[in-house]
């Protein structure tokens, strides 16, 4: 599919607007382009994946969308607000509020509960304890996951605790849902299991950005863009997203 | 509000992560429970030797001043109070009559000599000559029988009150009221027994093994080949009245002494407090050395904490990568690690503390020397060892809370 240069779309529905953001990383005397100008901007309640060979620089850009990391030079605003212009502080707060997070390898704090892991947000962001739990419990309801409360992360599956991640991720109901290779460590089963929780999450109006190698969770988003050597070098709508396909499964089954 | 809740979560974590390494933390707690024992210790023993000698020193009275020829606490050159006349009789009485009605002066002489009664000696008895008003300026009182009476000093009565040590060691379990004792070459009729004293310790004076006369009979018995040698006490109405009343009594006794503006004073002024400045200044310096070198222990105790702080730190980096990722800011993660430290301490603390009051109680039951350990000694080694928890946990603490989070969420 041949790519138009993407015309920024009319600012005030975007969620974020990255223009000519570069990161590069200094090793020594090497400079390393992680990536070398990408101006992208993501409405609300997008469904996008980020695809691209190894090392082209997906997750580089994922962490300064997340407000992880920031951009060497370009700018970049989430909600309408320039992440340069914040504090250690205030990207905290930032991620705390308006990112949530699913990790490859779930991240999860080990030695505390489920329910206590997905509250977490909740807890640094200031929620009192009776709503924080009425929160955190609702969020791992909707994950499927509201009788495994009290288990340690090293007691669920790797599909539960993905699953756990993502309650964790929604809970403090963010604008932005980051997903770094969700279902890399995943089966393949599971990791559909997963997708078609992102499905419902976006299907409810959560924007969702994704990155992946697999074409077949690729396909679940309704935008993809291609990352080749720290450059956009496509970005395209999905045409039929995989969603719909299901759908109709589902109903065939029926 | 949102301090309160990082607050919670960072003492959940700490206790998490200390439950989680047990013996890692009982090892790290040895340290600190090593140097809080030793510290403590030293301050219980500083403290029993300190509320002895106060005990002994309360005969003194807290709210008295005492005119002397020679200063308690000589500092600096003897040679300049030998020459000083001695205090007379004259002179207690022109004070006494000066503070008529504002102030209670009374004064006493002393004296050693040998008791007998029957076959029974003893030696080198310090023996006061004084007046009615010593139970008032010292808080003294007899144990059984009575003291000094006024009509004893107007009538110069040979009547002696005893000390308790001289009562046990003279008339055991008798009762010495109304027996008659030699003291020198005097025979003296027994009215009282003070009540025990106590307190004697240093080579300080024994308050127990001391005797009560008239200050009359004193002068005419054993005061006549020197004149004069008396002590006067000058009770203030209160402490606080203390500083004041010494001023006025320095005025008036240069008045007595017909001292001109130029000269110094010729006699002292003495007090518990320059007493207890005194005992302080020497007894403090022997604590300060004790907290120096015990101090050592707890500072190595510390940098043990301080070393399992940064492996915890480094272990963890990965979870200080997550919470950051999730909405933690520096200072959560620096709570985190801080109070983590501080608890161990503060469990190293209450343990140290624990046992430091059983060698306290131990050395005490030994007899070799008095301690005591009080509220403010136990309050003060647990702040101590959650200030060194703090300390060592800083510069860990701080190295995880300045972690960036894509390297620590990277960390393997
Ligand atoms: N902290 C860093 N220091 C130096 N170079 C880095 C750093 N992080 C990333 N890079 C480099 O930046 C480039 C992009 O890395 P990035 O992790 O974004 O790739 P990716 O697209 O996510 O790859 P993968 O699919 O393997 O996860 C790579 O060449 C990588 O080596
Ligand atoms: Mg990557």
């Amino acid at each position: 599919m041949p790519v138009a240069p993407k015309v920024l779309p009319e600012l005030e529905s975007a969620v974020l607007v990255l223009r000519d953001v570069v990161k590069t990383y200094v090793m020594g005397s090497e400079e390393v382009h992680a990536l070398s100008g990408v101006s992208v901007s993501i409405g609300k309640n997008e469904y996008v994946a980020i695809m691209g060979p190894s090392g082209s620089g997906k997750s580089t850009l994922m962490n300064i969308i997340g407000c992880l990391d920031v951009p060497t030079s370009g700018s970049y605003s989430l909600g309408g607000e320039m992440v340069a212009d914040k504090s250690e502080t205030e990207l905290a707060d930032i991620r705390n509020r308006l990112i949530g997070f699913v990790f490859q390898t779930f991240n999860l704090i080990p030695r505390a509960d489920v329910l206590h892991n997905v509250e977490l947000p909740l807890i640094y962001g200031g929620v009192n304890k009776a709503k924080r739990i009425a929160l955190a419990k609702e969020a791992l309801d909707r994950v499927g996951l509201s009788d495994r409360l009290t288990h340690k992360p090293n007691e669920l599956s790797g599909g539960q605790r993905q699953r756990v991640a993502i309650a964790r991720a929604l809970v403090f109901d963010p604008s932005i849902i980051l997903a770094d290779e969700p279902t890399g460590n995943l089966d393949s089963r599971t990791g559909e299991e997963i997708m078609q929780m992102l499905d419902d999450l976006h299907a409810n109006g959560q924007t969702i950005i994704l990155v992946t190698h697999e074409d077949n969770i690729a396909a679940h988003a309704s935008r993809a863009i291609v990352l080749r050597d720290g450059r956009i070098e496509s970005d395209a709508q999905v045409e039929n997203p995989v969603r719909a396909a299901r759908a109709e499964h589902t109903v065939l089954a029926h | 509000m949102r301090f309160w809740l990082d607050f919670q979560e960072s003492l959940r974590i700490a206790m998490a992560a200390i439950f989680a390494s047990k013996a890692r933390g009982a090892l790290t707690t040895l340290g600190i429970i090593i140097g809080i024992v030793a510290v403590t210790t030293t301050m219980t023993a500083f403290n029993g030797m300190q509320s002895a000698f106060r005990e002994g020193a309360a005969a003194v009275g807290a709210d008295v001043i005492y005119v002397s020829r020679m200063p308690w606490i000589i500092m600096g050159d003897w040679f300049t109070y030998r020459n000083r006349p001695n205090l007379s009789m004259d002179e207690a009485e022109a004070l006494r009559d000066a503070f008529t009605g504002r102030a209670i002066v009374n004064p006493t002489m002393d004296t050693r000599q040998d008791l007998k009664y029957r076959s029974e000696v003893m030696e080198g008895v310090t023996i006061i000559g004084t007046t009615e008003m010593l139970p008032i300026v010292t808080n003294r009182l007899p144990e059984t029988g009575r003291f000094i009476m006024n009509f004893d000093v107007s009538y110069k009565k040979n009547v002696a009150i005893i000390g308790k040590t001289v009562a046990d060691g003279m008339f055991g379990s008798t009762s010495p009221l109304n027996k008659e004792i030699n003291i020198g070459r005097q025979r003296f009729r027994i009215a009282g027994v003070m009540e025990k004293q106590g307190g004697n310790t240093f080579g300080g004076p024994d308050f127990d093994r001391q005797i009560f006369v008239p200050i009359s009979t004193f002068l005419k018995s054993f005061g006549g080949r020197r004149f004069g040698d008396v002590d006067i006490a000058v009770k203030a109405s209160s402490i606080d009245a203390l500083d004041d009343l010494e001023y006025e009594v320095i005025g008036e006794m240069r008045k007595i002494r017909k001292l001109r503006p130029a000269e110094e004073d010729d006699f002292s002024i003495n007090k518990l407090d320059s007493l207890m400045g005194a005992f302080n200044s020497v007894v403090g310096v022997v604590l300060l050395i004790g907290l120096l070198v015990t101090g050592i222990a707890l500072f190595v105790g510390g940098i043990g904490v301080m070393n399992i702080m940064f492996v915890s730190v480094t272990e963890r980096t990965r979870e200080i990568g997550i919470r950051k990722a999730i909405g933690a800011r520096r200072h959560s993660i620096l709570l985190q690690f801080l109070l983590e430290s501080a608890i161990i301490c503060l469990f190293g603390g209450l343990i140290g503390v624990a046992v430091a009051a059983g060698i306290t109680a131990a050395i005490n039951a030994s007899g070799l020397m008095p301690a005591s350990i009080s509220a403010g000694i136990l309050v003060s080694a647990v702040v101590i060892a959650m200030l060194v928890g703090v300390l060592a946990g800083l510069v860990p603490a701080w190295k995880g809370a300045r972690m960036d989070p894509i390297d620590a969420l990277r960390y393997e």
